[in-house]
């Protein structure tokens, strides 16, 4: 069901106004005087909690509060800075002023902007999309073809493994790995023969690619997860329906099981793309956007030039630019979401 | 497609899943065994793949510096309190939302608190910073870390306690109105037990997302508090790291979100499933 705004009566009976916990339509089955005591009292009364209207507004309304207070007003004041000339020293002195869009200009024309714009565009393209390929390869892989119910909990609990580490920990344990001189990884892929000098793992341009592994590594887990569970949840019965009438294991994928996962899908590359817009701690752990801001992403110079330089407001620029991007996703996401649940609560 | 083909391509998969598996688990087989090594050996030229000497003292040495087992506390404090507040206001906002929609809302209302997971933290820090100053003094808190944690954790558990409480029946609470209970006692006796499995879920994700969050206590802490996801990064920015500790230190902290996924897999599964798309 999409919101459960829609108990109507059977027979197109109108929706219940009000806040009753009783649906129309099992209203109507009562006889006035089988109803219970607290039901007959007024909408508004305040002796009943489910009668109050006020009841679920104050529910709602406090965490909706939380959430103005920690998401909502930081955003707003951002802007503000954005909008003034605001670094350290003048935020203590006090004296900044208004200079208008001169930090968005500074931020937009910078070559530093420009080439982090572009290492978004490596990173999201062989990061997000890469893991939810892998990923979904993965779900389907392990579904179909690893039957015996303890290897696949085994492989299930070591494929989500990296998901469960924090990603500064992560960053670090690949920083070793990737050590030039004497890393595990160069080292390996002498042994095997597959290279015949060390790699130079974080020099320019290898080291945004570098942290795109590590990313790979960790996060291929999400999109897998999301789509095995969407995978279990796909009814056996169709399976067999197409089984009896000799579809092929192949046409079985393309016909049945991608079309049905195709939301599923698009959600995990949807979250894994948002994420990807914050994702700052990798790069922050492992190359601090170096060498030569050659791997920085926009949300890392944002928090560089606000927590590290104070330089307020151009972080807030920054932050702000990246903040109306992520809205146009956020808004392309949940009007998705949204089609999603009405259709499923069709079906 | 013939039965051979098909075996071949069947055989052709398996060997990826086994390739990817080899990948996954490299670094954490490397990790344990730099764990286990001496200093002399993880700092040599040609690293080994196999301690010529097992020490098991790195595990031990790790406490010795007192601010590592308190940086394991400060994470387990923040992370157990930020979790109990994200769940209240999850229970308290997705009941609601979830049986009363008109008055919460509605649809509208629980896209906008989902919306809040997506949010770029970077936009948070430095207001937050200066309002955290200003209202305690210090920004080196537990509460600052349980407060701002509530960002991502609280839309998160809104949103999966309002699909949670979605699924139990109208029906029952009805039944028990209808045989003269009182809503509070219909809610704890009835509904809430019923979503329990799904509390535990919202309970678990929000935990291991409080506890390894970065960014957030990179910023706000430090000195007196100090989570483990900051101090272990600390630990590598000198001249000299000490590799083997860093990695003793790094697979203790990773013992409980890994322990809590184990055994309650089939309830994150699900809480995941749910999070993204119903059904």
């Amino acid at each position: 069901m999409a919101t459960g705004t829609g108990e109507g009566a059977p027979g197109g009976g109108r929706p219940v106004r009000g806040a009753y916990a009783v649906s129309a339509a099992t209203i109507r089955e009562w006889r006035d005087d089988e109803l219970p005591d607290w039901f007959k009292k007024k909408r508004g009364s305040a002796r009943s909690l489910i009668v109050n209207r006020w009841v679920p507004r104050v529910m709602v309304g406090v965490p909706i509060a939380v959430l103005l207070f920690i998401v909502a007003y930081p955003t707003v004041q951002m802007a503000y800075y954005a909008f003034h000339d605001i670094n350290m020293v003048s935020l203590f002195k006090g004296d900044y002023g208004l200079i208008g869009f001169t930090n968005f200009e500074r931020v937009l024309t910078s070559d530093r902007f420009h080439g982090s714009v572009l290492h978004l565009a490596q990173y999201l393209f062989f990061g997000a999309v890469l893991q939810v390929v892998i990923g979904t390869a993965l779900a389907l892989i392990l579904h179909h073809c690893v039957r015996n119910n303890a290897a696949r909990l085994v492989i299930l609990v070591i494929l989500v493994m990296p998901m469960m580490l924090p990603p500064s920990i992560v960053g670090v344990l690949w920083r070793f790995l990737f050590n030039p001189s004497n890393g595990a990884i160069n080292q390996a892929l002498l042994d095997i023969g597959l290279i015949k000098a060390h790699i130079e793992w974080f020099e320019i341009g290898t080291s945004l690619w570098t942290i795109t592994i590590a990313d790979i590594w960790e996060w291929t887990s999400l999109p897998f997860l999301i789509v095995f569970s969407g995978r279990l949840g796909l009814p056996p019965s169709i399976y067999e329906a197409a089984r009896v009438d000799g579809a092929s294991p192949f046409l079985t994928l393309r016909r049945i099981t991608l079309p049905m996962l195709k939301e599923v899908i698009a959600i995990a590359f949807i979250i894994r793309f948002m994420d990807a817009y914050k994702f700052v701690d990798k790069v922050y752990v492992m190359t601090s956007g170096g060498p030569a801001q050659s791997s920085e992403l926009p949300a890392y110079i944002a928090y560089q030039r606000g927590v590290r330089e104070f330089e307020i407001g151009e972080a807030a620029a920054y932050a702000w630019i990246i903040f109306l991007f992520a809205i146009v996703l956020i808004t392309l996401f949940l009007r998705y979401l949204k089609r999603v649940l009405r259709a499923q609560a069709i079906a | 497609m013939s039965e051979k083909n098909y075996r071949l391509v069947r055989l052709l998969l398996l060997i990826f899943l086994g390739v990817w598996l080899v990948l996954i688990m490299f670094p954490f087989y490397f990790q344990i065994i730099t764990s286990l090594k001496d200093v002399a050996e993880v700092n040599r030229i040609e690293p080994t793949f196999w301690p010529e000497v097992f020490v098991l003292e790195n595990y031990s040495a790790i406490w010795n510096e007192p601010g590592n087992f308190k940086s394991l506390i400060d994470s387990f404090i923040i992370a157990t309190a930020n979790t109990i507040l994200s769940l209240f206001f999850g229970t308290l906002a997705g009941y609601a939302l979830a049986r009363f929609p008109r008055q919460s809302g509605g649809e509208n209302v629980a896209m906008w608190i989902l919306s809040n997971r997506m949010f770029p933290p970077v936009a948070v820090l430095l207001p937050m910073f200066f309002l955290f100053e200003e209202l305690f003094g210090t920004t080196d808190t537990h509460m600052a870390l349980i407060i701002l944690y509530l960002v991502f954790n609280m839309p998160l558990a809104v949103w999966l306690m309002m699909v949670f409480f979605r699924d139990v029946p109208r029906e029952l609470e009805e039944a028990a109105y209808v045989d003269g209970h009182k809503p509070f006692k219909v809610f704890f006796t009835i509904t809430l037990p019923l979503v329990g499995p799904g509390m535990i879920a919202v309970a678990m994700l929000c935990w291991i997302f409080a506890w390894n969050e970065y960014l957030f206590a990179n910023m706000f802490i430090g000195t007196d508090v100090k989570t483990f996801p900051v101090v272990i990064p600390s630990f590598t920015s000198g001249s000299q790291t000490l590799w083997n500790l860093v990695m003793a230190f790094s697979l203790v902290a990773m013992i409980p979100p890994v322990v809590l996924f184990v055994i309650l897999r089939r309830y994150m599964v699900r809480g995941l499933s749910l999070g993204v798309v119903k059904g």
